[in-house]
């Protein structure tokens, strides 16, 4: 009985112009604005207990991410600024405070942390080049596909491509080390087709120059000119332009396979959502496919088509599990990534204060990344708002 | 805004200082306090090889239990470093472990391995090279487990189809490569390797160079000495005598000796486990590695075993490993999982057993042990890297960023 | 649209939708039979390419190290054997290192306490944020929001710092405890209470209930749905959860089948070893959260949506 009241109320709530992308909006009585009739209407007696009770009952909450969230980032952040190798205690006075030693040897001081840490950026950065283009247009696919009302099995498609996103990032990537050993199940596929298939976890060779080699461009054995004489944070821009490793591109065909299901549902949901209207008054116009595509579908998909990209961006930068099975840095550090470094100085290298810093400066572009999106989105969620 | 940043700053400062309060977990200047009762429980981390490892370990402790009436209890380690690494940090180390030599120094510094070399008396039985690897601050700090050297290993079929005899083993670096060049052909390389320094390092050896000098002290990388020996391992590369074994599709050297791709490789006495179990009718010999300009020269391989600082059974733990480095007991894991001892005494006897590894055996007295110095691990992991494009890059140059590297992170360590 | 739209509010569209769906036919033709042979050709491909892994997966693991190694393709065991599934069940004596049962307890019992601390701190939250009012009531929900805004893997040593100076590093409470509380479900909550009609409440309030009795008797009974779905993704998310049991925990008898599985792995770089082993661990790590995902698929597309704001 409540449950009924409260999905007529929802659907009212759906079709009425609720201003997308305000999540943060709680609905504020109490809070500066107009007041809310309830408020009004709201007997005062009990009023008073109500505040000690949502304390309460968010008591939780705020002991919990407060110790376990804010706390760690605040000793992360002093523990940057020592030199500590984590044995004696940080907060006493026994490790050394450098001040920004840790951040000036990762970003100015030419030396191998910078290398290793200018390493770790390209490698990511060719991964987000690669996977989140590649995952969105996949994910597009797939629910422009799933969404067709002709095909038969939609349901159980849409569970097969699902499904590898709700696994655990550990056990596919055991199975992709498996499919892609060097005598493994994707070589012997490739094989079938009388290509050779390259000994993928042990190669750290570029993509990019591997194609520029065989297209006679460069040597990527023995690069010249300003490509090898010319660097930038330790890196020859041969390096920085050599494109991800043989290596990486298995990380990024894993990320690709596992995330797209989620970003499929995403985008499935914002095509049922395009009103069945406008699809119609397209087709009495006498659109094509293709037509029907570009210019009904696709705009329709924009605001969804940002979220699902902004996501892709902000999720790349953090790839850790898959790194930690299949590679570990190796081969040549080209599977290295921020995460992964942050991770292996502090604890591999005990080298606490630079895997710290390391780990600030990867929060704040993730940090930077999502502040962008949540503008943009506000953006553009009251621009739709509007016009609909 | 301006109460949410008042609220959070408040609240943290409270948390920060009841965290700091309380914080019992760091304080290392603190003695452990010692479990005196007579029986003790002990654990034991070790990182396997295999089957065979884990079950002559478990053997030797399960008979040093029944001894002392200790118990002992042996844990695998999947992951030796990370694992060790954290449970320093986390002050709850096992009682005695594996020490990787990469990671020696890092532990050493840090005050986590607890140094009882002082209380072997015959620690002089152990081969020099590995006591000055596995010391700190010139004090042996814990006992080498067992050692392995590198030799030259041929691929008898090969060499005989070559038209080659024993008497053609190459003595110097210009015989090596009179017969690499030979045997190279028909899908065969002369010589293959893994694209590491843990194997080209012995021409900077014999070459009369190395990485740093005798006591790890300073950088010695750029000596023209290691140019020289780079320098002729790239003509060899270039001549395409020599090939890295990622080159030829396989992972190190013994996979391309046993699959025939490779006519000699330079690997320690591990080869031996491999091959039997993966290429057990491929006839293979080894030969003492070939000199240098500056004669003979390998490299020499060990874990120690350490005991935490942070035990409570420190005098039990030395007392276990007192019993597991005797001679007797180096000997039976010897023949259990294939290693050498670390013991010059019980090396004796082990070359008796086993003539084939003569090579090996008599390596031990010119190798180079380990470079363990901390932070050193990723500095000579990018000597690595750099070294996959050895045939092509310069040496000089290669050299000339391990120097700086390496005085880099030994400047930060002290 | 999704970020902002409850989980009830997509009940009720796609119920609409429902109902839209039957009553009409597509709005294009169908296609000429050709691209239709072509277009289910094309659909049966990728849905192989996302099946085979998983069918790969599975034979190997009832194949012998040698079949692997050299008939990794094959979907047909050479010679059938269950040597793998017998080690991680310890029928067999060398489970040397892969004591599978303790990861699999270990898992099942973090994942139910986590769960069950998730679903009612995180409705507890979310109901306080919702509904009660109280000073800085708005100060906590921007906080939840920038919370949902860090990103895990960049507190890996932080968060070892912090357990280790609590001097609860390597035990269960390290473990459990910093995963009671997540963002995203209070925020999932959050916005379903929302949706919850005022007057309910008000009755219950009239008739003299106080202000948990009326959360725990009244407003949580008609949050079933969201509730499960919350289940759902909390059992999800700590059966699955790796970087934290990572620097969380370091002995092995606190090992998880992902921190298990990893380490297993990982440091076995042997080269090709011991694969039917490791893609059966594998497997059977993945079937709990596999037979949720095939009878509750629909509280996990509400998931996935959610997740759409968890950023």
């Amino acid at each position: 009985m409540s449950l009924r009241t409260t999905r007529s109320r929802g659907s009212a709530a759906r079709g009425a112009p609720r201003s997308t992308g305000a999540p943060g909006e709680p609905d504020t009585p109490g809070a500066t604005g107009t007041p809310p009739t309830a408020r009004n209407r709201a007997p005062r007696a009990g009023r008073r207990g109500e505040g000690a009770w949502g304390w309460l009952f968010v008591s939780p909450m705020v002991i919990i991410l407060g110790l376990f969230l804010v706390l760690p980032i605040l000793m992360a952040l002093w523990v940057s600024l020592l030199h500590w190798d984590g044995q004696s205690n940080p907060f006493g006075g026994q490790a050394d405070f450098v001040g920004l030693d840790n951040y000036r040897a990762l970003l100015t001081q030419d030396g191998l942390d910078r290398t290793l840490f200018a390493t770790s950026l390209r490698n990511n950065a060719y991964y987000v080049l690669l996977t989140v283009p590649l995952q969105t247009l996949l994910a597009l696919g797939l629910a422009l596909i799933v969404n067709q009302k002709v095909l038969r099995a939609r349901g159980a498609l849409r569970t097969t491509f699902f499904f590898p996103s709700v696994t655990s990032s550990i056990a596919v990537s055991t199975v992709f080390l498996f499919l892609f050993q060097g005598s493994g199940a994707v070589n012997s596929l490739l094989s079938w087709i009388g290509v050779k298939g390259p000994n993928w976890f042990a190669d750290p060779r570029g993509v990019l120059s591997l194609i520029l080699g065989d297209l006679g461009i460069v040597d990527p054995e023995k690069p010249a000119g300003a490509l090898a004489n010319h660097s930038f944070m330790g890196l020859s821009w041969f390096e920085w332009l050599s494109g991800p490793s043989v290596a990486m591109c298995t990380i990024i065909l894993l990320a690709v396979w596992t995330t797209s299901g989620t970003f499929m549902l995403i985008f499935l949901a914002a095509l049922q959502d395009i009103p069945r209207e406008l699809e119609e008054a397209a087709a009495l116009e006498g659109v094509n496919r293709r037509q029907l595509l570009r210019y009904v579908t696709l705009p329709a998909l924009r605001p969804v088509l940002f979220l699902v990209l902004t996501l892709g961006l902000i999720s790349t930068w953090q790839v850790f599990d898959q790194v930690y099975v299949m590679g570990q840095g190796a081969p040549g550090n080209t599977t290295l990534t921020p995460a992964f470094l942050s991770y292996s100085s502090g604890f591999d290298n005990a080298d606490f204060g630079q895997g710290s810093a390391i780990a600030f400066i990867l929060l704040a572009l993730i940090l930077c990344l999502t502040v962008l999106q949540r503008w943009v989105l506000r953006e553009r969620g009251e621009r739709t708002g509007r016009k609909r | 805004m301006v109460t949410r940043t008042a609220v959070a700053a408040l609240a943290t400062c409270a948390a920060l200082l009841a965290a700091t309060g309380c914080s019992s977990s760091f304080d290392s200047g603190k003695e452990p306090d010692q479990d005196k009762a007579a029986k003790q429980k002990l654990t034991v981390l070790i990182a396997t090889s295999g089957d065979a490892e884990t079950q002559a370990v478990k053997a030797a402790t399960a008979a040093y239990a029944k001894e002392s009436g200790n118990s002992v209890t042996v844990e695998i380690a999947k992951d030796m470093n990370q694992q060790l690494g954290q449970a320093f940090a986390g002050h709850k180390p096992p009682d005695v472990f594996y020490v990787n030599s990469d990671q020696f120094a890092n532990y050493a510094k840090g005050g986590s391995l607890y140094p009882y070399g002082d209380q072997i008396s015959d620690a002089d039985d152990f081969s020099e090279q590995l006591r000055t690897s596995f010391s700190y601050d010139g004090k042996l700090v814990c006992l080498p487990k067992d050692t392995s050297t590198l030799g030259l290993a041929i691929n008898t079929d090969l060499w005989k189809k070559a038209g080659l005899t024993e008497k053609d083993y190459p003595k110097d670096w210009d015989q090596l490569k009179t017969v690499a060049a030979k045997l190279t052909g028909g899908g065969v390389t002369g010589l293959v390797t893994s694209d590491e320094f843990q194997r080209l390092g012995v021409f900077m050896k014999e070459a009369g160079g190395w990485i740093t000098d005798a006591d790890q002290k300073k950088m010695t990388a750029d000596s023209a000495a290691n140019v020289r020996g780079l320098t002729y391992v790239q003509s060899l590369l270039k001549s395409g005598s020599m090939k890295f074994a990622k080159q030829v599709d396989t992972s190190w050297g013994g996979e391309a000796l046993g699959k025939g791709k490779a006519a000699m490789t330079i690997e320690g006495n591990w080869l031996d486990g491999g091959m039997k179990l993966d290429y057990p009718d491929v006839d293979y010999a080894i030969a003492p590695l070939p000199a240098g300009p500056a004669g003979q020269g390998t490299l020499a391989y060990s874990n120690c075993w350490g005991v935490a600082q942070d035990s409570k059974h420190r005098a039990a733990g030395v007392d276990l490993v007192k019993y597991l480095t005797s001679a007797k007991q180096q000997n039976t894991f010897a023949d259990a999982f294939g290693v050498m001892p670390s013991r010059t005494s019980a090396l004796t006897t082990y070359a008796e057993k086993h003539p084939a590894a003569k090579a090996w055996v008599d390596g031990s007295a010119y190798a180079q042990g380990p470079v363990t110095i901390a932070g050193f691990d990723k500095v000579l992991s990018q000597f690595n890297t750099d070294l996959q494009s050895l045939r092509t890059a310069d040496p000089k140059k290669i050299l000339a960023d391990l120097q700086r590297n390496g005085e880099q992170a030994i400047a930060k360590g002290n | 649209m999704t970020a902002t739209a409850t989980t009830e509010d997509r009940r009720a569209a796609r119920t609409r939708r429902k109902a839209a769906r039957s009553a009409a036919r597509p709005v294009l033709p169908r296609f000429p039979s050709p691209a239709r042979v072509l277009g289910y050709t094309l659909v049966v491909g990728v849905g192989l390419l996302y099946l085979l892994p998983f069918a790969i997966q599975l034979v190997t693991g009832f194949k012998t190290d040698p079949d692997a190694a050299s008939h990794p393709l094959s979907l047909l065991p050479a010679t059938p054997t269950t040597a793998a599934y017998q080690r991680l069940f310890g029928l067999s004596e060398s489970a040397q290192g892969v004591p599978f049962l303790r990861w699999l307890s270990n898992s099942a019992f973090v994942a139910v306490v986590v769960t069950a601390g998730r679903v009612l701190f995180d409705s507890m939250a979310g109901y306080a944020l919702a509904r009660l009012r109280f000073r800085g009531r708005s100060v906590l929900f921007g906080f939840v929001l920038a919370v949902m805004a860090v990103p895990g893997v960049a507190l890996l040593i932080p968060k070892f710092l912090v357990l280790n100076t609590f001097g609860i590093f390597d035990t269960y409470t390290a473990m459990i405890v910093p995963l009671l509380v997540d963002a995203a479900g209070i925020f999932i909550m959050k916005q379903f209470f929302e949706s919850v009609p005022r007057e309910v409440e008000e009755a219950a309030r009239v008739d003299g209930a106080g202000v948990f009795r009326i959360f725990w008797s009244v407003v949580l009974p008609m949050a079933r749905p969201a509730l499960i779905t919350l289940t759902i993704l909390s059992f999800q998310g700590s059966w699955n959860e790796f970087t934290h049991f990572l620097v969380a925990t370091q002995s092995g008898q606190y090992e998880t089948l992902t921190t298990g599985l990893a380490r297993f792995v990982s440091g076995g770089l042997g080269g090709g070893t011991q694969y039917p082993l490791k893609l059966a661990a594998a497997l059977l790590s993945t079937l709990p959260v596999a037979a949720l995902f095939f009878c509750f698929q629909r509280y996990f597309v509400n998931g996935a949506n959610s997740g759409a704001v968890k950023e």
